[in-house]
């Protein structure tokens, strides 16, 4: 066994929360270490591709009407105090990464520029070129590097430990490389470990998006919130669901149906193409089913950009679209899709990253923080907007960072009075043990994607949503039956699949209970047996409990209102 | 289509480790990458088939790997490119790093030669209270180099790694360059003068390798050029490096054509003894086997040099 | 086949032999020439690491005379075409780029429309003569000769600019020629790497151990000579072999031959014709395995 390390805050995850958490706790003086279970730079936050938004004063915008747009594009499910917090650190937090030495795009004047993006009347989403993600990524892990902040790559982690009072205390993980477990003692633990696409297939998120943090945090005891709200994103290709941005309608794309119609006009008169992602992915779907798509797609077009301009601003794009659909942007339509891209839901917080409330208004875990698509704040609420996804990882992993430094210099270094490690050091034991030619992860994973794909998607109702309960507890019937070849040690990928796929069936079940309580649509929770949406009984966050045995125990949290009353909503 | 996938495989938990190539036959369809190629036989052969994946669309970088011999994505390199029906396609891991298991190899080395290069925004004085301002030329270009995923494929492939390890490589002098070419970044000098030591910018052999195998177009070796530019241009100490270039550029000046060995004697330096006595066996050589070029006063220019002369004043005057 | 010379300044300098060599054989294969004596160097990829723009306009220059001239330029050493086959490249898909440089040529009543094609000598015979043709010069087929290829870096990458996807069997010409020799082509990892020579007034210590490196591989692969058709990696293969081999504490002895030297003793031709006395490493053992 590894010897255990103490922390003042872990941090698990090394995306763009995780990374801005660490630099922000280390700047309060704390003691910091990242977790991660791939180098940061290989983490998910490079998929983002069209920008960050930020409603900039000194550029004529405001950051009201950014928190409207996005109280808006929520369905009116987001948290407004959260939303506002959201929209008016956002400018500095952009500053901040232009300092720290992201190469935004500039205008002529020599400021940064932006572009426009889906849900929002103005062009307040800063990018660079169509990277945006990446680029933010490799600079805060140039931070990271120069900040000296330790990181334990490719760690996997398997449990939240908590002390004797209940709170969390740090965290047992093994490294791949060697198959060691550890316990990492901690006073405080930021969960910012990404998102949960591999729950369906297919999906635009990469394969280490397995929920994992969201399993880990909520079988500790913290909450998981609105877990029923699955983005689909409407330009994604056929086949492995790679993600196609959105900055390419934002630059002026349009979307057709085989016969060559723009349909946006029909379903959003005004916003077009631009209209939030829900109603755009719903439109496709409906163009689709009723005999106007092509091959089950529909067409992304963008020949009357021109060929320098799709080089120079949608440049990646470009390449993914010859490399992976072999299509020539500039030259020809690209047939697109919607596809599972985001978790609006997750682990519940407070605007400061809290996964626990000071006033005992809900129940959670001391001592847990988390940030970015991990977390559910909540911002996004039913659905989020473009370039949104970006701004919560710096703004709220910033926050999440700074509280969790701070909350850690009000306590002692954790005791522990039992041992940690042995549960799931046996529990790996017995997989590696298990013998013979039992069911494969890879086998599980895909039937719970498809099954997930299938009947909790754009389009959602009761008996295909139960059917779908039924399988993933099947599924979870037959996990502990599940075998792989690889018995060793040493980096065992296979071993970690296994892992995953037990986290996965966890976040599955928890959708399917909350789209099964929601009878409403709102958002992307659209249900067609309860066509409209339905404030009087649902203007309210679901929140699902961890029980050892059972479905999980449902409760219920007030929407945060605070100067925007729910409306019809139009694009 | 069928192929099959030659794999180079290594466990380290064997008794006594070595590696051993492994064959698995496919039927793939023509769009499949061999990164789907190798989840097939993970998913559905071998689970103990080990190997770095993760977004399958070119910009993690996780899944470096030598496909029929040089480096490359395994998720951007499409099976039916590499072998036509039947054919096999051979996959080991990347070059130039130590193997942990199978396809994955260790890079840390390729991150310590990253870390080399003090790769972190090195502005003067406190920061402005909005952004800096910059023209867009002068930071657009930064995008290209700024596309790098660092997938270690460069490292993996370049010629002068596989001879010095201590060289600092293609991957973190791209990333070097970064920082030389950003207005914002105040610590040019200081870079380029230590990229100017032995190991640095001047090492790199010129092979183009890494810019034809990297996967996202950053090509590292024009941007070690474009530091060998900037060291001149900034007036980095001499090294035989500087020199040779610095030589070079002003013999075609004179000559048009190149005086090989003042090339060679006003490299090294007058006072460097040491390297001129080294020569001389090469210089006897090429007297017995009757090679020596001429050169100095019998070197003669190319007729109508003074228009080279004219062409080198126009280019200097218009930058 | 009518094509204006590029010789290069290493076959005017320090491998005359190269420059003898193609002399004696370009002839008997239907090629006429006409050398250009008023080009420059082409930088070599050495002037572009202090100014690439004044390293195009030189070839620009040099892209300029060839169209006055109404013919595609014929090169013999790989670095030549590599570096001109890359101007090219930058010049003829950046219009505005060629519009810059011609600017700076424009005084001296020069202007490169971007119409000229430049080719070695090895892609000539494929391309230009053809294998057939080619075959029927051969009268002394070089059978139990195994020849090791070795492109030089510049012929090989990058491979846009050299216009792989055009002509995809550039990759392979220098086997392809080995076999038409009659010879045996010995395959072996180093042939499309660095011959070190770049760096071997910077770093002599890295140059030598390529060097090494390739031509023991090439050697235990059971190579009786190379062959390529870069002067700059012959001066390192064979002038440093020596000094590499003793650096590596070991003996090589691998005869190294200019692509046209191999050709004309294919043809038939004397070794002394074809300047082989002026190779370092003494190509004797393999002209006795031929019974020359």
């Amino acid at each position: 066994m590894t010897s255990s390390s103490s922390y003042d805050v872990l941090v698990i995850g090394a995306g763009l929360a995780g990374m801005r958490a660490a630099l922000a706790a280390h700047e309060q003086g704390a003691s910091v270490a990242i977790l991660t279970k791939v180098h940061p730079v290989r983490s998910h936050s490079n998929a983002a591709q069209g920008g960050i938004n930020a409603a900039m004063t000194d550029r004529g915008d405001q950051w009201e009407d950014h928190a409207f747009e996005t109280v808006k594009g929520s369905d009116y499910l987001g948290d407004q105090d959260a939303i506002e917090v959201l929209a008016q650190e956002a400018g500095e937090d952009i500053i901040a990464l232009e300092h720290m030495g992201v190469i935004f795009n500039r205008n002529e004047e020599g400021r940064l520029g932006t572009r426009r993006f889906g849900g929002q009347k103005r062009a307040r989403t800063f990018f660079v070129s169509d990277f945006t993600g990446q680029a933010i990524l490799h600079v805060l892990y140039e931070q990271i590097m120069q900040a000296q902040i330790p990181v334990y790559e490719e760690w996997f982690v398997t449990s939240l430990v908590k002390d004797d009072h209940g709170r969390c205390a740090g965290l047992v993980a093994f490294e791949i490389r060697t198959g060691d477990f550890a316990f990492f003692c901690a006073k405080a633990v930021i969960m910012a470990s990404g998102g949960l696409g591999r729950v369906y297939e297919p999906s635009t998120n990469a394969l280490i998006c397995t929920g994992d943090g969201m399993a880990v945090a909520y079988r500790a005891g913290a909450p998981l919130m609105d877990m029923e709200m699955v983005q689909y994103h409407p330009t994604t290709l056929k086949g492995k669901g790679l993600l196609i941005t959105e900055a390419a309608r934002g630059e002026g794309g349009y979307l057709l149906n085989s016969k060559g119609e723009r349909f946006m006009e029909q379903y959003a008169p005004n916003m077009l193409e631009l209209a939030s992602r829900d109603v755009v992915s719903r439109a496709e779907h409906i163009e689709i089913n009723e005999g106007r798509g092509i091959k089950g797609c529909v067409l992304l077009d963008c020949r009357h950009l021109g060929r320098h301009f799709i080089q120079d601003r949608l440049g990646q794009i470009h390449a993914e679209a010859k490399t992976f659909a072999n299509v020539d942007l500039a030259e020809e339509p690209l047939p697109i899709r919607p596809g599972m891209h985001y978790q609006m839901g997750g682990i519940k917080t407070d605007i400061d990253g809290r996964c626990w409330d000071p006033q005992g208004h809900w129940k959670g875990v001391p001592g847990l923080f988390a940030a970015g698509e991990t977390a559910c704040v909540s911002l996004h609420g039913g659905n989020r907007l473009g370039a949104n996804s970006l701004l919560e990882t710096v703004v709220f992993g910033r926050r999440a960072g700074r509280c969790a430094a701070n909350y850690a210099k009000t306590l002692p270094t954790p005791h522990m009075s039992h041992t940690t490690i042995e549960p799931d050091r046996q529990l790996v034991n017995t997989i590696l043990a298990r013998p013979g030619q039992g069911e494969r992860p890879a086998a599980l994973r895909l039937e719970m994607g498809t099954t997930m794909n299938r009947h909790v998607s754009v389009f959602r109702e009761q008996e295909g949503m139960e059917t779908a309960y039924q399988r993933i507890q099947d599924l979870k019937a037959r996990w502990p039956g599940i075998t792989i070849q690889d018995k060793g040690h040493i980096f065992n990928t296979g071993l970690v699949a296994a892992l995953e796929l037990g986290f996965m069936l966890d976040c599955a079940e928890a959708i399917i209970v909350g789209a099964l309580t929601r009878k409403e649509s709102r958002g992307a929770h659209f249900r067609t047996d309860y066509l409209d949406r339905d404030d009087e009984q649902w203007l309210k966050h679901i929140l699902l409990y961890h029980t050892p045995d059972g479905p999980p125990h449902v409760d219920y949290l007030p929407v945060r209102i605070t100067q925007w009353q729910p409306q019809s909503r139009v694009y | 289509m069928h192929t099959t996938l030659r794999i180079r495989r290594f466990n380290p938990e064997h008794d006594q480790p070595s590696s051993y190539y492994q064959e698995y036959a496919l039927e793939i369809d023509p769009s499949d990458s061999v990164l789907d190629g190798l989840i097939k036989i993970r998913e559905t052969v071998d689970d103990s088939l080990t190997l770095r994946c993760s977004c399958r669309g070119a910009i993690c970088g996780s899944c470096g790997m030598r496909i029929n011999g040089h480096a490359a994505l395994a998720c951007k390199t499409k099976m039916a490119s590499m072998a036509s029906e039947g054919e096999t396609i051979q996959v080991e891991p990347m070059n130039n790093m130590p193997v942990i298991k199978d396809l994955v190899t260790d890079m840390a080395p390729f991150w310590s030669k990253i870390r080399q290069v003090h790769p972190w925004l090195q502005p003067e004085g406190p920061p402005p209270t909005t952004e800096y301002t910059a023209s867009s030329e002068a930071m657009s270009h930064l995008n290209g180099v700024m596309a790098c995923i660092m997938c270690g494929v460069c490292v993996s492939d370049c010629t002068v790694l596989e001879v010095d390890h201590r060289f600092v490589g293609p991957a973190a002098l791209a990333k070097a360059y970064r920082f030389v070419a950003d207005p914002r970044d105040t610590s040019s000098k200081i870079r380029l003068d230590t990229l100017n030591q032995p190991g640095g910018m001047w090492d790199c052999t010129r092979c183009m390798e890494c810019i034809q195998v990297c996967p996202k177009s950053v090509a590292p070796m024009d941007r070690i050029m474009s530091l060998r530019a900037k060291g001149l241009a900034a007036k980095v100490s001499s090294t035989c490096g500087s020199r040779h270039a610095e030589v070079f550029t002003d013999i075609i000046k004179h000559k048009g054509i190149l005086d090989e060995p003042m090339l060679a004697v006003r490299t090294f330096g007058l006072k460097n003894v040491g390297r001129l006595m080294g020569m001389l066996p090469l210089v006897w050589q090429s007297v017995v086997k009757g090679k020596v070029p001429l050169s100095g006063p019998l070197h003669r220019p190319i007729p109508g040099i003074q228009q080279i002369q004219r062409l080198y004043k126009r280019v200097r005057s218009k930058q | 086949m009518k094509y204006a010379f590029f010789p290069g300044c290493v076959s005017k300098g320090a491998c005359p032999e190269l420059y003898q060599s193609v002399m004696q054989v370009y002839p008997r294969l239907g090629i006429e020439l006409e050398e250009m004596t008023t080009a420059s160097c082409t930088g070599a990829g050495v002037l572009q690491e202090k100014d690439q723009r004044l390293g195009d306009v030189l070839n620009a220059r040099t892209f300029a005379l060839a169209e006055q001239q109404g013919l595609p330029i014929m090169t013999i050493c790989s670095t030549c075409q590599g570096v001109m086959s890359q101007a090219n490249h930058r010049l003829t898909t950046q219009l505005d780029y060629l519009q810059e440089i011609n600017d700076i040529l424009k005084q001296e009543g020069l202007e490169y429309r971007g119409g000229t094609t430049i080719k070695h000598f090895l892609w000539i015979l494929l391309e230009d003569v053809g294998d057939e043709e080619l075959r029927e010069h051969i009268t002394k087929p070089l059978g139990g000769i195994r020849a090791a290829p070795f492109y030089g870096c510049y012929i090989q990458r990058p491979t846009d600019a050299l216009e792989f996807d055009h002509y995809p069997d550039r990759g392979k010409s220098l086997e392809r020629i080995i076999e038409i020799l009659g010879a045996e082509v010995v395959d072996f990892p180093g042939k499309t790497r660095c011959c070190g020579f770049p760096i071997l007034t910077i770093n002599e210590k890295n140059s030598l151990n390529m060097v090494a490196t390739h031509t023991k591989d090439a050697k235990s692969h059971g190579a009786d000579i190379m062959v390529t058709p870069c002067p700059l990696c012959h001066l390192n293969l064979d002038g440093m072999q020596t000094k590499a081999a003793h650096q590596e504490n070991t003996v090589i002895d691998l005869p190294i031959l200019h692509l046209p030297q191999l050709l004309g003793l294919a043809m038939g031709m004397d070794p002394k014709d074809l300047g082989l006395k002026r190779n370092i490493i003494s190509p004797e053992s393999v002209l006795a395995k031929m019974r020359i």
